[in-house]
């Protein structure tokens, strides 16, 4: 596929959805060209988390995913594209993992779609073992995690905040998703 | 926490984990080198990656409002029912003004190929319809619509007591609060969910069609959902399509209509089935350039149109 080029392709409709078009027209050319130049690397990538031979059809995905997507200025295109590959693969894993744990847990076929009352019901226990473990690994470690990954806070923010060290930050994050992680495992234990 | 020899690798999945949160993170070719090392790491990468995408559903405040009378005694949660939020993308139209009284009779609504036009009726829904299409309505009942060929995007106001009604070929569809993108081809029906559900033929089949599902219908024959992409519902209306294993004939189909481009297949492609997205835009041969790149065929220019070969 060749290169887009100038800029002045315009779609029809009103004025306001011509603007639409093109804004998102511009955005989507940057990162076809991001993803085109870099296309070796994202398929190594692709293939690494899991992909195996549908690294192609992947990266297909990914270019639908992108061109999709409205994106204002990106500060580094290749990150945000090598981000956006990351969360496809998450996605496909989770949506996988989804599937087989329905069928596990229902004996139904993945197509049934579970009562999502339900689903809310289990998400309620399991959220307060969550915030049990989280509990149990100390308030420091809670607080820090808490700020980290609730509030969204960047680590050394929170260093700052609660005057500790950085590394204090990443122990303390490293010993509550580890607690979390064995949390998990007696969900996920055979 | 029991020894576990896996517990190093998990270790530095959390540290990637962790340090891919920060939004500037940019180390993706340590992080692709770290996965090739073993592939016992990408397995241990996912499981924490996904623990963290479930931990989104952490409340802010540290407060315990589990209400646990809410939660029935009886119900054991699962062992293995780990299970993340879905995440649901709402999609947002744009508003545009219309009347709907040409050629006399103002209960038919008829587009010409690439021309769009939203038609808002007297309760608020919205219905968006795409170029070569027809809706018809009926003053009697003003919770229906009937779309007997093509393409459009209804936004419907819902009321619980009087469901609105979209007829299309033979098939009913019922809104229960929703947004969908409806198709009707000469002998088939395509809804696509964007928001809320339908009921598709409530007397017959009664299937429901989810926000980020689509069903498809030929005439006749038991209906198919399969899942899509919310936000890439009624595309057309922004001059974006997208398509995942779609034939190449109802492609060629969707751009007369959005964009009155003509494009016919031959027969030896029709078989082909196409993904990716297409921008329409004023340089049209553009878009078949990319439309013959991303599935294969070549696009040869013929009178006013477009043939794609193998």
């Amino acid at each position: 596929m060749g290169a887009r080029t100038g800029s002045q392709r315009t779609a029809f409709l009103t004025k306001r959805s011509m603007t639409q078009a093109r804004d998102r027209t511009d955005a989507a050319q940057g990162i076809e060209g991001v993803l085109l130049a870099n296309r070796e690397r994202i398929l190594r990538f692709l293939a690494l988390r899991g992909a195996g031979d549908a690294a192609e059809d992947l990266f297909q995905d990914l270019w639908v995913r992108l061109s999709a997507r409205s994106t204002g200025p990106v500060a580094d295109p290749l990150a945000y594209v090598m981000r956006a590959a990351n969360n496809l693969m998450l996605d496909r894993y989770r949506s996988a993992r989804q599937s087989e744990l329905r069928d596990k847990a229902w004996g139904e076929s993945a197509a049934d779609q579970k009562p999502s009352a339900e689903s809310a019901l289990i998400s309620r226990e399991q959220l307060a073992l969550v915030e049990q473990t989280i509990a149990a690994t100390g308030e420091r470690p809670a607080r820090i995690f808490r700020r980290f990954r609730v509030d969204g806070v960047q680590q050394r923010d929170i260093a700052a905040e609660m005057g500790v060290s950085l590394s204090t930050v990443e122990a303390d994050l490293r010993k509550v998703y580890a607690a979390l992680a064995a949390l998990r495992r007696q969900f996920d234990a055979p | 926490m029991r020894p576990d020899p896996s517990s190093d690798i998990e270790a530095r999945a959390i540290d990637w984990v962790i340090r891919q949160r920060d939004p500037a993170f940019s180390d993706w070719d340590g992080f692709a080198d770290w996965l090739a090392e073993d592939p016992v790491h990408a397995k241990a990468y996912d499981a924490i990656a996904s623990l963290d995408a479930d931990l989104g559903a952490v409340p802010p405040a540290s407060s315990p409002e589990v209400d646990w009378d809410e939660v029935p005694a009886r119900r054991r949660v699962p062992r293995r029912a780990w299970l993340g939020g879905a995440v649901a993308a709402a999609l947002v139209a744009a508003v545009s003004l219309s009347t709907f009284n040409l050629l006399g009779d103002a209960n038919r609504i008829e587009t010409v190929a690439g021309e769009h036009r939203t038609v808002t009726l007297p309760d608020g829904s919205k219905i968006e319809i795409n170029g070569a299409s027809v809706v018809t309505l009926e003053e009697d009942r003003p919770r229906f619509a009937r779309l007997e060929q093509g393409e459009a995007m209804f936004h419907v106001m819902h009321r619980d007591d009087d469901p609105f009604v979209v007829e299309a070929g033979s098939a009913e569809i019922v809104d229960l609060g929703t947004a969908f993108n409806v198709v009707r081809r000469s002998a088939q029906t395509s809804i696509a969910v964007s928001e809320g559900v339908v009921a598709y033929n409530p007397r017959r089949e009664n299937v429901r069609v989810v926000a980020g599902q689509e069903l498809d219908a030929a005439d006749g024959a038991a209906p198919k959902v399969r899942n899509i992409e919310p936000a890439n519902v009624g595309g057309w209306r922004t001059g974006l399509l997208v398509y995942n294993g779609t034939p190449l004939t109802d492609v060629a189909d969707d751009l007369r209509r959005t964009a009155g481009m003509d494009v016919r297949v031959a027969a030896e492609a029709r078989d082909v089935s196409f993904r990716g997205a297409l921008i329409i835009a004023q340089d049209r041969a553009r878009t078949i350039a990319d439309l013959a790149a991303l599935s294969g065929t070549r696009a040869t220019r013929q009178g006013s149109g477009w043939v794609l070969t193998r």
